[in-house]
C-alpha cells in the first residue's frame, strides 16, 4: 500500500486514502511530508488561507484515454473527480463533493434537464424537523443562498428522474469531501462551466467503487 | 435454396422487364465491431472480384445461423466456437464453418502501472489478502473487481473461477454493464491506480490502455466442472474451474448451398485469414475512434491489398 501512496503522492498530492469512505480524503502536506486527513475543518482553513480548494480539485484539462464520446461525464466519487470527456483523449477534470454516506448508487444515467439558479425543495422529513427548511416547503427560489448553487443537472434513467443531481454549492470549501446528501456538488464557477459545455441527453457514468458500494447496488 | 439462388430467380424475372441484375449474396451482420467490419470487407471483395451484388443484413449471431438454414442469408462473418457449437451442430446440414479460426481469449487483466505498483503476476495472486488489499476501494479489506454484466454467461463462470482459485474470499466480484467497467479502468489508468478486471480479446481496451493479462495454468478440462444454475440451486458449490478458459476461436461460416452455386466465393471465404490484431484494430476503430464500419473496411482493404490478392487467387 505504501508504494501505491507514494506513487499517488507524486502524481497527485491528494488522494482519498484507499477508499471512498466518508471523510477519508487525505492530502499530502509538502512542508511536513506527511499525509493529513482532509476534513471539513481543514478544508475551511485551507480555503481561507489559499482562497480556493487544493490544486488537484481545481478545474484542469488532463489526459484521459477512453472510448466514451466527447461530452460524456464520468464521475469518480472515490477520488472526488468529475471528468468531462473531450476529443483527443483529454478531459476536463473538476473537483467534486459527494454524499456524506457515500453515493449509495452507481450506474449509467443521462442529463434529463438542466437549470440555472435552480429552485430547491427540501425533502419532507427535513421540513418536518427543521423550521428553517419549513418555510421553503414549497420551494426556495434560486439565488446565492440556495444550497443547489448556480446550476443543476437533473439525472434521469430513461425518462425517470433518479432524484440525483449534479449541482453548485454555497460552501465552496467543501469540494473534495464526503458531505452532501447523495448528490454531486461542484463549485459554482465549475458548475457554470460544465453547464455551458454539456447538453441535455449527455451520458453520465457514476463509477461503481468505494462509496458507491456502501448501500449495495 | 440459398439466398443467392433465390435472388437469381427474382433477378431473372426482373430481367424481362429491364436491366440485368447481378446475383445477390446476403452477408449477415451481427452487432459488434469486428463482425460489422469483416462483413463489410467480405461484401466489398465479393463485389469487386466476383461480380455479385451484396446485401448486408443486420441480424443477431444465433439468429443468423437459422437465417442461413432458411436460405435467407449466405454468409456469417464471425461464428464463435465453442460458444455456438450446439447451434452449428443443429444446422450442420445447411451451415459450413470455415476451417480457419481466429484465436480469442478470456481471462483476467490488469494495467502495466498496476503490475509495477503491486507486483501482481498471476490470477492466483488475488487470493493473497495483502494483494487483494491493493484493489480495495471501500475499506472493507477486500479488493473489488469487475467480472462482467450479470447477463453474461461468462460472469457466472468467473464466480466459479474465483471460488476455485481462492480469491472469492479476498475480492468482491462486481457485476455491472461493460461501459461502466471500461470507464472505471479509464479513471484508474488516468491516475495510475491499481485495477484488475475480467477481459476478453479481441477488444479495444488492449489498444486503449497498456494491458497485461494475468498468468494462470492453461485450460485443463479435468479442472472444469460447470453446473448450470437452472439445474441446481447449489450450482456454485458444485462447480469448479481451476484453470484458464478454453481458448475460443471465431470462424467465417457460409451456406452449404453456396458451395455448389459459387465455388470461387467459397474458396475465398476458406482462405480469409484475419488475425486477432485485425479484429482488435476493427474494434478500436469503431468503438474508440467512432468510425463507421464501412469506412474502417475501406481503410483495411487499402492497407491489405496483398493479403486480399492472396485470398482471392
Amino acid at each position: 500500500m505504501k508504494r501505491m501512496l507514494s506513487r499517488a503522492a507524486a502524481a497527485l498530492g491528494v488522494v482519498a486514502l484507499s477508499a471512498g469512505i466518508a471523510h477519508a480524503t487525505q492530502i499530502f502536506d509538502p512542508s511536513t511530508r506527511a499525509w493529513v486527513s482532509y476534513d471539513p475543518k481543514r478544508a475551511i482553513d485551507y480555503y481561507r488561507a489559499h482562497g480556493g480548494v487544493p490544486a488537484d480539485f481545481r478545474r484542469q484539462v488532463v489526459k484521459f484515454r477512453t472510448a466514451e464520446k466527447p461530452g460524456t461525464i464520468i464521475i469518480d466519487g472515490n477520488r472526488h473527480f468529475l471528468y468531462l470527456v473531450l476529443p483527443n483523449f483529454q478531459a476536463i477534470r473538476y473537483g467534486i463533493g459527494v454524499g456524506r454516506d457515500g453515493f449509495g448508487w452507481a450506474g449509467i444515467v443521462r442529463v434529463g434537464r438542466k437549470a440555472e439558479w435552480p429552485t430547491w425543495t427540501p425533502p419532507a422529513e427535513m421540513v418536518a424537523r427543521d423550521p428553517n427548511s419549513a418555510k421553503y416547503a414549497n420551494g426556495m427560489p434560486g439565488g446565492p443562498d440556495n444550497p443547489l448553487g448556480a446550476r443543476a443537472f437533473y439525472l434521469y434513467e430513461g425518462n425517470r428522474d433518479t432524484i440525483y443531481r449534479i449541482h453548485g454549492t454555497t460552501e465552496p470549501w467543501s469540494i473534495g469531501l464526503d458531505i452532501s446528501s447523495g448528490c454531486i456538488r461542484m463549485n459554482n464557477d465549475d458548475v457554470i462551466d460544465l453547464f455551458n459545455r454539456v447538453e441535455v441527453g449527455a451520458k453520465v457514468i457514476v463509477l461503481m467503487q468505494g462509496a458507491a458500494l456502501y448501500k449495495g447496488v | 435454396m440459398s439466398a443467392w439462388v433465390r435472388s437469381i430467380l427474382t433477378g431473372a424475372c426482373a430481367l424481362a422487364a429491364g436491366p440485368a441484375l447481378a446475383a445477390t449474396v446476403v452477408v449477415g451482420v451481427p452487432a459488434w465491431p469486428s463482425a460489422e467490419v469483416t462483413a463489410s470487407i467480405i461484401g466489398k471483395v465479393l463485389e469487386e472480384h466476383y461480380g455479385v451484388a451484396v446485401r448486408l443484413r443486420p441480424i443477431g449471431s444465433m439468429e443468423l445461423l437459422g437465417a442461413i438454414d432458411r436460405g435467407e442469408v449466405d454468409i456469417h462473418p464471425e461464428i464463435w466456437l465453442p460458444n455456438l457449437q450446439s447451434f452449428v451442430d443443429d444446422y450442420a446440414k445447411s451451415v459450413v464453418v470455415a476451417d480457419y479460426g481466429v484465436t480469442a481469449m478470456q481471462g483476467l487483466c490488469t494495467t502495466r502501472d498496476t503490475v509495477e505498483a503491486t507486483g501482481i503476476k498471476s490470477v492466483g495472486d488475488l487470493a493473497k489478502p495483502e494483494m487483494a488489499a491493493y484493489f480495495d476501494t471501500d475499506e472493507d479489506g477486500k479488493g473489488e473487481m469487475w467480472i462482467g454484466p450479470a447477463s453474461w454467461s461468462s460472469a457466472r463462470i468467473e464466480r466459479v473461477r474465483a471460488k476455485s482459485y481462492g480469491y472469492a474470499d479476498t475480492m468482491m466480484l462486481l457485476n455491472m454493464p461493460e461501459d461502466m467497467a471500461m470507464a472505471s479502468i479509464d479513471a484508474a489508468a488516468a491516475l495510475g491506480q491499481p485495477v484488475v478486471f475480467y477481459c476478453y480479446s479481441p477488444h479495444y481496451v488492449f489498444a486503449l490502455h497498456d494491458i497485461v493479462r494475468l498468468e494462470e495454468p492453461p485450460h485443463d478440462p479435468a479442472t472444469w466442472t460447470i453446473v448450470q444454475a437452472e439445474d441446481d440451486p447449489a450450482w456454485l458449490a458444485h462447480s469448479t474451474a481451476a484453470s484458464a478458459w478454453e481458448p475460443s476461436h471465431f470462424h467465417i461460416g457460409y451456406a452449404r448451398a453456396l458451395a455448389d452455386d459459387q465455388p470461387a466465393i467459397v474458396a475465398f471465404l476458406q482462405h480469409i485469414a484475419l488475425t486477432e490484431d485485425d479484429a482488435a484494430m476493427m474494434s478500436y476503430a469503431v468503438h474508440v475512434e467512432g468510425r463507421a464500419p464501412d469506412a474502417v473496411a475501406d481503410a483495411w482493404l487499402a492497407d491489405n491489398k496483398e493479403r486480399i490478392e492472396e485470398w482471392v487467387k
